[in-house]
């Protein structure tokens, strides 16, 4: 279960989420929806300690995680897919998704375990495996990230405008996937923020409007 | 035909000055471009580190000759104290004044770093004095070589000739082999190229940070201490230094390790022949080398283009 409870955050001194509380229960698929500068990246980067809270707290599974540094929330078991994708474009994909399973210093055959897992929700990215990151499309950069987020996620995964910028071929690939992820991953917690409701309604099972830095439940 | 006959061997000698000259340079800009890739600041103390580099190994040298240490001494005395240097003052630098500058404006990073710069100068005239340094034991143990040139033979020292290309040449595999292929070095590899995704990976950046400094310091020292035994030591060193590295780092393009390489040896070779050939020249040609590259390829010789977004 990930919390987020009246969080107020600042970017350069201007107001950007003023108390934001939502909670996305364990098995939970929750879209996050707003407009362009509603507050939806700013939510995750919040959730991954990349921004510092003003006001408010972070809770995982009932635990304060509030001051755990950014490096420290993979640990914790959360993965993040930024919206920008932000693969390393001079690694393989491969070592693109090992990456931060490697710095977390999981066992040799753990590893193997989570890329086979990976491998078996996203099975184009055993094909894209060997190739450099900087070398592929837009939308397969995004089924990347999503791979990578999945590699330390065992409890939350935040997956920022996931389908922002893709080919309708790939939306429809990216959506099944993330379809097979409910039946996989029971246990985990997803959010997934979007402009716009549709894509997601048949995805997730609560959608939270965002706008100016408030949410409500729609 | 003629000229080559009467000049041949001052361009023999300028190739083989160049090529020493550029491998002290190489490891310098080297260790700049590193510390750029993860802080994003210019360091201009980084010339300072050459300096001190090189006055520690110097002074150090000489105390331990004055001993009666062997000669060949000399050589591991010039490792031990740019190791020293680099774990001493990197850690010193990067904790309690870089790592506070990160997130502040070039222009302040720029000022911060040109007054410890001005600050270690004057440290290093206290600490080592104003009087030009000359330890030239391992240069003089190691040597002479004649080097075949054409039907003639250009005596050059051996450690010059071996030992600073040689551990140049070394320092470039090592860390080519260590940024590709090990964890940390795609650690540091991860945030240069992007600090916030790395972090969310569960990189300690802050701690890869420190890290690549104090390497880059030391490989800074390192540049000083072996290219002591080749000059004498004086004042402003590190100041000639860091200005020579800047150029070398903005002609090679950030965050490449061979292209650095490359662009030492052009530039190592291009103020070497300068030297011989037109010594009134020999300050300007690294940077009208540098403005040459800049103007066709702004990014740098190997430097890549922003990779494209979607």
């Amino acid at each position: 279960m990930l919390r987020l409870e009246g969080a107020a955050v600042e970017i350069a001194g201007v107001t950007v989420l003023r108390g934001v509380s939502f909670t996305v229960p364990p098995g939970g698929r929750v879209a996050l929806i707003g407009r362009n500068g509603a507050g939806k990246t700013t939510t995750l980067r919040t959730l991954m300690g990349l921004l510092p809270l003003r006001a408010g707290r972070v809770e995982l599974d009932g635990q304060d995680a509030t001051h755990v540094p950014a490096h420290h929330r993979a640990r914790l078991g959360i993965g993040y897919a930024p919206e920008e994708r932000r693969l390393f474009g001079s690694f393989t994909v491969r070592d693109n998704l090992l990456l931060p399973a490697q710095v977390l210093g999981l066992a040799g055959p753990e590893i193997a375990r989570r890329l086979d897992a990976v491998y078996g929700l996203l099975p184009e990215l055993k094909e894209f495996g060997p190739r450099k990151a900087a070398g592929l499309s837009g939308g397969q950069g995004k089924m990347v990230a999503l791979g990578r987020a999945l590699m330390v996620g065992t409890r939350a995964v935040l997956l920022d405008e996931p389908f922002q910028g893709l080919a309708p071929a790939l939306a429809l690939r990216y959506a099944e996937a993330l379809a097979r992820l409910r039946a996989a991953l029971p246990d985990v917690a997803i959010l997934i923020t979007e402009s716009s409701p549709d894509l997601l309604r048949a995805l997730v099972d609560t959608t939270i409007e965002i706008e100016r830095g408030e949410v409500s439940v729609a | 035909m003629s000229w080559f006959a009467e000049n041949g061997l001052l361009v023999g000698l300028a190739l083989l000055d160049g090529l020493s000259y550029a491998a002290a340079v190489f490891m310098v800009a080297v260790g700049l471009n590193l510390v750029f890739g993860v802080m994003r600041v210019l360091n201009v103390a980084h010339g300072s580190l050459y300096a001190i580099g090189g006055y520690a190994a110097a002074s150090l040298g000489l105390f331990v000759a004055s001993l009666g240490a062997p000669p060949w001494a000399g050589l591991p005395v010039l490792l031990a104290a740019a190791v020293l240097v680099g774990a001493l003052l990197g850690p010193l630098i990067e904790r309690l004044l870089l790592r506070r500058m990160q997130d502040q404006e070039p222009v302040l990073q720029l000022l911060v770093t040109f007054a410890l710069f001005m600050i270690l100068e004057d440290l290093q005239k206290l600490a080592f004095g104003v009087q030009p340094v000359v330890f030239d034991a391992p240069l003089k143990w190691l040597g002479t070589v004649d080097v075949p040139f054409g039907a003639d033979a250009i005596p050059f020292t051996a450690y010059q000739l071996y030992v600073l290309p040689g551990v140049a040449l070394a320092t470039l595999a090592i860390l080519a082999v260590v940024l590709r292929y090990t964890l940390v070095g795609r650690m540091v590899v991860a945030v240069t190229v992007d600090r916030e995704a790395a972090r969310a990976m569960g990189i300690d950046a802050a701690k890869v940070t420190l890290l690549t400094f104090t390497a880059g310091a030391a490989l800074a020292a390192l540049g000083g201490a072996l290219a002591a035994p080749t000059v004498s030591l004086v004042p402003g060193v590190g100041a000639s230094t860091i200005v020579l590295s800047f150029a070398v780092v903005a002609t090679a393009g950030l965050g490449q390790i061979e292209g650095a390489a490359v662009a030492a040896l052009l530039i190592g070779l291009g103020r070497s022949f300068a030297v011989y050939v037109a010594p009134e020249f020999e300050v300007v040609v690294p940077y009208a080398i540098m403005v040459t590259v800049l103007l066709f390829r702004p990014q740098g010789l190997f430097g890549v283009a922003e990779t494209r977004r979607i």
